[in-house]
């Protein structure tokens, strides 16, 4: 126990010496994450909207009055479509709405009245919401015959709000990539050095060494996001955690401990920290990819599905998403723990027999 | 006029000087000798002569004065610089033929019969001929230095500024290299600046400038200057306030001893008395418990290492007896540093059996038991730059499970006698190599080893440093008999072990007690000529 | 300029490069991020896992049930379980969205009676959550819409959009996507390569061979920047390759000016890359230095994640100060819209990346010195 104490406090004194080192995480854990969540909109904002109008107003206007800030900028009046065709060719403006005679006529009459819409789809994703957004605001003009309701409650998140989603997603990508990197660094650096030989022949087993520095960098990962937690996440944005904050904790410490074995199997197979920084590209994209942070896993192809749970990220983005908003039982979060915990022991037994032995 | 003159040159970096108000003059095919131990200014004069650092001062080239990097642009195809680091200007992806058209090509030469023929002819001196097709990367070091030199001559400069070419090359290219160097100078009144670590080079040499403290302390012929110095070397005797190196004492003050005949390095043991930078007196203390050795503390038998086609280590039989200090010696690449690696478990062994204090090694399972009776100590050092010496030495008693008030007794009481008391709230990379050395050298002591083997601890470390480090090492055979295996590039320090292996291409080429090999060859004055005749033999 | 002496150094960095397989990063590397993230972002839901629960069995719900059955947007499965259990499989994220059809849900329809369904989506990726709320309520409309009119029921008002996207109009992720990462690309990608064979001399010491010859300082960049300029320059063929045949994103507009204002866009990077070269002394910093310079603002204000006329204040500003935003403009255009050099704005743009050209090499040549820090 004693050498395990000593090599983890050994590391962290070396971490505290390097003050860039700590300002770099700190940056990472607080600004970065803050940034993230504010900058980053998700739901459409500052909307550009033109239109042209030969109903003579009445409902036309009563759609338009519905668009408005901060979605949507004040609805800009085209006298042709053409002239507002080449608005959305300049990209001044991003959705046409075009309110010809008969669309008056028709809604009065009960007649399916049609609006053409002109949408810039350059930006599918942003497109694509406004585009439901618009639904929804003509929905409300629309009256069925049949008193049919709907009634939609989006769980956990009532008002989609993307701040949190987006400060929480950061925080996921900021502690894999500081752990992988940092874990992968604090090895690559005592091979340099040539100082890991030096470790490999003390009457202490490499197995311990290895397993006190990676967990001295899973520690100052867990501060680190115990800080954007607290400070960041629960302070500037109020991100609920409706599930358990210790099952939240417990489930990094594991996952950061098996992203610390991917480190560990990058300072294997390189030589210098070069080498590292290549290494930990190639394999981190495809990691990340595979996690379903971009699309949701069962949207992938097949192959992929099952490639995907060699992704530790995998069961760690869907856990926390379930920890904090979903607000999932303990006893239901099993599949992530397991995940993270096989592929993170898997990891280190490589990591044992490539560089923490004699022979 | 001289051809070159140096008027008061000063290289300041940020925090500290390089060189101080250096001066010199040159006259052409003259050879002159930069000496001193690391960090005293060579390097920046060398690099202000060559024009590419700023400096203060002026410097004069054939009529043309410059005072900047820029103004230095007029003379740079006249210039050829090799900068200390073994093939540190060379690409390792390119192949040697290569390099040569390259050098040729940045420095626009003509491409004629002329120079094809001078190319060869350097090709040829450089023993390189047959290997154009080989890449830089997969050269030996000896050969790396000898084709950054032909690349540095290419386009025949006529000042030429080599910083510690030699450094790390075996003795018999060192030779090669300065055959070179002779012949360009004399066929092409070459200036040539060379500094050097090995002082053997320095008779070689048409005068010598001495730096010490980023100034130049003395110039003349080297005859000179150890003539200077004979008033104050004697035998060894008993003194104060003076200092006993190698059988010698050195005295401002006139000591009750016979004279002796100083040596080249001896001039550095006076200048360190001259400037009251006396190093400190090494001892070493009694052992807390008593040394038990088998008769063979280590036996290798037919030991070989390859990597891929490359063998490193070809069948190497070895002893290492109680109480021994056997010198382990060869140019870079011979096999040294992997032969004490598979000692030590850091290789697997390929081919052959070894037997350490007695127990027949198999797996690294055999080894668990002899971690607490090993002492190593690596190449370059290896410590944790983010921690102090005393937060280095105690991390390393805590690893070897030395309970923490003997830890700190232990290293207090090596800090004094090794003398880097002063220093154990330094960072290592702050600290001379030689407080570095030693104190690396405490913290494989620090468990009471039974055996210590240490890998080129000498390499880069100053005259005065390694003269203190091999008293250090005689000490501890003699008070605590252990058995010491040691691997050096420097031939003389042959003299100060009790038996030698010399290594070549990974074969074993001389094993004996230094008595027999001075028996068998005659001839020898020194250590270096009996290995540069083994050299030979075996070319 | 001796042509020569720049010919062969510049040969010299295509045989180190070969040799040192960095070669295989040049190209590996764009083709990666390209496929990756092309593939990988999806912004249009579809097989969202619907789970409903249907606790009237009438001929209309089981047509509603049908609606989404058809439907390539969902993946339903109708169950028969407590609300609560249903609740549960959500926060267990096995299901995105859970629909409860009430009991005598037809019956209380065909009287006059309000009846309600209940829809309940997983809100955690609240982009995603709003899009599948769209769909779901767009799906039972459809379909109350469709019984209503076999009744011969008459709706009082109705209005249904006529959606036509324009430059993408399958509304493709691929086609926004993909043009917005070739930016990003030629931005990272050549930078880093500059800085890198720059600073790798810097940091081995053949740097000296530099310092100490005749050779100039425009040799010299010329030497480490055609090398560059000349590897990537395949990289704009090969990214419009796979955008074009393996994305199947249309290409509208000019290939002549996204190939030139492409070159253009490398020879803006390859500068920022000379400029971290000249701050730095070990590759691992220059590495990282060009990748927080380069990566950030490329994503930020490439378009891809939201546009530039959605920006306020700070981000709208500082999204003019990058050259992506510039460069995204005429990529798109080539790509999806068309218009070429007859819009002004286009113009206007190459001119600007001309600018920025000249102000970062100016900048990146001028600082380099032929001397030791």
């Amino acid at each position: 126990m004693r050498p395990f104490l000593i090599t983890f406090g050994k590391e962290l004194l070396i971490f505290l010496r390097s003050v860039m080192l700590v300002l770099v995480v700190l940056y990472s854990f607080t600004v970065d994450v803050y940034v993230a969540g504010q900058g980053v909109e998700m739901k459409p904002r500052n909307v550009t909207v033109g239109y042209v109008d030969k109903t003579g107003g009445g409902i036309s206007q009563k759609i338009l009055s519905r668009l408005h800030m901060p979605e949507f900028k004040p609805p800009k009046a085209f006298l042709s479509q053409k002239a507002l065709s080449e608005a959305i060719f300049n990209k001044e403006i991003r959705v046409g709405l075009v309110f010809d005679r008969d669309f008056a006529v028709d809604y009065r009459k009960g007649r399916p009245a049609q609006l053409d819409v002109l949408l810039d789809a350059t930006v599918a994703s942003q497109s694509l919401i406004t585009l439901i957004y618009l639904k929804n605001i003509v929905l409300d003009f629309t009256d069925l015959a049949m008193p049919l309701q709907i009634k939609t409650h989006k769980l956990f998140n009532q008002n989609a709000d993307t701040h949190q989603f987006m400060a929480l997603s950061e925080l996921l990508s900021v502690i894999t990539l500081l752990v992988v990197i940092l874990a992968a660094v604090v090895f690559v650096k005592e091979k340099e050095d040539g100082t890991w030989d030096i470790m490999l022949l003390m009457p202490v087993s490499p197995k311990v060494t290895i397993l006190a520095k990676s967990l001295s960098q899973v520690f100052i990962v867990m501060i680190g996001t115990v800080i954007a937690v607290g400070w960041v996440l629960m302070g500037a944005f109020d991100v609920p955690i409706n599930g358990s904050f210790w099952a939240f904790v417990l489930l990094t410490f594991f996952y950061s401990f098996s992203s610390a074995g991917i480190g560990l199997f990058v300072a294997a197979v390189s030589k210098d920290v070069m080498q590292v920084a290549q290494l930990s590209i190639i394999i981190m994209m495809p990691l990340i990819f595979l996690s379903g942070a971009w699309t949701p896993i069962y949207a992938m192809h097949p192959i992929l599905q099952k490639l995907s749970l060699l992704s530790p990220l995998r069961y760690y983005i869907e856990g926390t998403q379930s920890i904090f908003f979903r607000g999932t039982d303990f006893v239901d979060l099993w599949p992530y723990f397991g995940g993270v915990i096989v592929l993170g022991a898997l990891l280190y037994l490589y990591g044992f027999r490539k560089i923490g032995r004699l022979f | 006029m001289p051809q070159l003159e140096v008027r008061d040159v000063t290289v300041r970096y940020k925090k500290r000087v390089g060189i101080q108000n250096a001066s010199l003059q040159a006259e052409r095919g003259e050879i002159i000798g930069f000496i001193g131990a690391d960090g005293t200014g060579k390097s920046s004069l060398m690099h202000a002569i060559a024009g590419v650092i700023r400096f203060e001062g002026e410097i004069v080239y054939d009529g043309v004065a410059y005072h900047s990097p820029k103004e230095a642009e007029r003379i740079k195809a006249e210039i050829g610089l090799m900068p200390q680091g073994i093939g540190l200007v060379l690409y390792d992806d390119l192949t040697v033929g290569e390099h040569l058209q390259f050098f040729a090509d940045i420095r626009d030469v003509k491409q004629d019969e002329a120079f094809y023929a001078y190319r060869d002819k350097l090709l040829h001196m450089a023993g390189l001929s047959e290997f154009t097709d080989r890449l830089a990367g997969n050269l030996s070091g000896g050969m790396m230095q000898k084709l950054s030199l032909i690349c540095t001559l290419l386009h025949r400069p006529k000042l030429l500024i080599l910083d510690e070419p030699t450094t790390g090359v075996d003795p018999l290219s060192r030779l090669e290299l300065w055959e070179i160097l002779d012949n360009i100078r004399k066929e092409e009144g070459t200036i040539a600046l060379v500094s050097t670590a090995y002082m053997q080079e320095a008779a070689r040499m048409d005068k010598v400038l001495l730096f010490d403290d980023s100034k130049i302390i003395a110039k003349g012929k080297l005859e000179e200057l150890v003539h200077e110095i004979e008033p104050y070397v004697y035998e060894k005797s008993p003194c104060e306030e003076c200092l006993t190196i190698h059988g010698k004492s050195f005295s401002l003050k006139p000591l009750d001893a016979p004279h002796t005949t100083p040596s080249l390095e001896d001039i550095f043991f006076v200048n360190a008395l001259k400037s009251q930078k006396l190093p400190p007196k090494i001892e070493i203390g009694a052992r807390s418990d008593g040394t038990e050795l088998p008769e063979i503390v280590m036996e290798a038998k037919g030991l070989t290492k390859r990597f891929g086609s490359f063998v490193a280590d070809d069948h190497i039989d070895m002893q290492l007896r109680r109480g021994e200090i056997l010198g382990l010696l060869g140019a870079n690449g011979a096999g040294k540093t992997t032969f004490i690696k598979m000692l030590l478990g850091l290789y697997p062994i390929d081919e052959g059996e070894l037997t350490l204090l007695g127990r027949p090694i198999r797996s690294g399972k055999d080894r668990q038991k002899l971690k607490a009776k090993i002492g190593y100590v690596s190449q370059h050092f290896a410590l944790y730059k983010e921690l102090t010496v005393r937060e280095n030495l105690l991390y390393f008693a805590n690893m070897h499970h030395i309970p923490p008030t003997e830890a700190i007794r232990r290293i207090g009481r090596y800090a004094e006698e090794l003398g880097f008391a002063e220093y154990m709230d330094d960072f290592p990379s702050s600290l001379p190599l030689g407080v570095n050395q030693r104190f690396s050298v405490a913290a494989a002591l620090l468990h009471e080893p039974v055996v210590l083997f240490l890998d080129e601890p000498t390499s880069g470390v100053d005259a005065i440093a390694r003269a203190q480090f091999w008293e250090m090492l005689r000490l501890l055979k003699q008070k605590w008999g252990i058995s010491i295996l040691i691997t050096t590039h420097y031939m003389s320090e042959a003299e100060y072990c009790d038996r030698v292996v010399l290594l070549k291409r990974g074969k074993k080429i001389a094993d004996d007690t230094v008595e027999n090999l001075y028996k068998s060859h005659p001839d020898a004055k020194s250590f270096e000529e009996i290995f540069l005749s083994y050299y030979r033999e075996n070319a | 300029m001796k042509t020569r002496t720049v010919r062969a150094f510049a040969l010299k960095e295509f045989v180190d490069l070969y040799r040192s397989r960095m070669i295989v990063m040049v190209y590996l590397l764009p083709v990666m991020i390209l496929v990756l993230f092309g593939y990988g972002i999806r912004m249009e839901v579809t097989h969202a896992r619907v789970m409903i629960i249907d606790n009237d069995h009438s001929k209309f719900s089981k047509e509603l049930v049908a609606k989404f059955e058809h439907s390539k947007y969902y993946n339903p499965s109708v169950v028969q379980i407590p609300e609560k259990e249903a609740l549960r499989s959500i926060k267990q994220a096995k299901t995105d969205a859970l629909i409860i059809i009430p009991s005598s849900f037809e019956k209380r329809l065909l009287h006059g009676q309000k009846s309600e369904i209940g829809v309940f989506v997983d809100g955690s990726f609240p982009t995603r959550a709003t899009t599948i709320e769209g769909y779901i309520q767009g799906t039972i409309l459809d379909a109350a819409s469709e019984v209503s009119a076999r009744m011969g029921m008459k709706p009082k008002g109705m209005i249904t959009l006529n959606q036509r996207t324009l430059f993408n109009q399958a509304m493709r992720d691929e086609d926004a996507v993909v043009p917005g990462l070739i930016g990003l690309i030629l931005l990272v990608a050549p930078a880093i390569l500059s800085a890198l064979l720059i600073v790798k001399e810097k940091e081995k010491g053949t740097i000296f061979n530099f310092y100490a010859s005749p050779l100039s300082k425009a040799e010299f960049l010329a030497a480490k920047l055609i090398p560059v300029f000349a590897l990537h320059s395949l990289n704009i063929f090969l990214l419009f390759l796979l955008a074009v045949y393996l994305f199947d994103v249309p290409f509208r507009g000019s290939f002549m000016l996204y190939w030139l204002s492409s070159e253009l866009y490398i020879l803006i990077s390859l500068s920022i890359g000379l400029l971290v070269s000249v701050i730095t002394r070990r590759q691992v910093v220059a590495v990282v230095l060009t990748v927080i310079i380069t990566v950030i603002p490329g994503f930020l204000y490439s378009g891809i994640l939201m546009p530039i006329s959605s920006m306020q204040g700070e981000s709208y500003i500082e999204a003019h100060l990058f050259p992506v935003m510039y460069y995204n403009h005429i990529l798109y255009d080539t790509f999806l819209i068309g218009q070429g050099l007859a819009s002004e704005k286009i113009v206007l743009y190459l001119g600007i990346l001309v600018v920025f050209f000249l102000f970062y090499f100016a900048a990146g040549t001028l600082w380099l010195k032929k001397e030791m820090r």
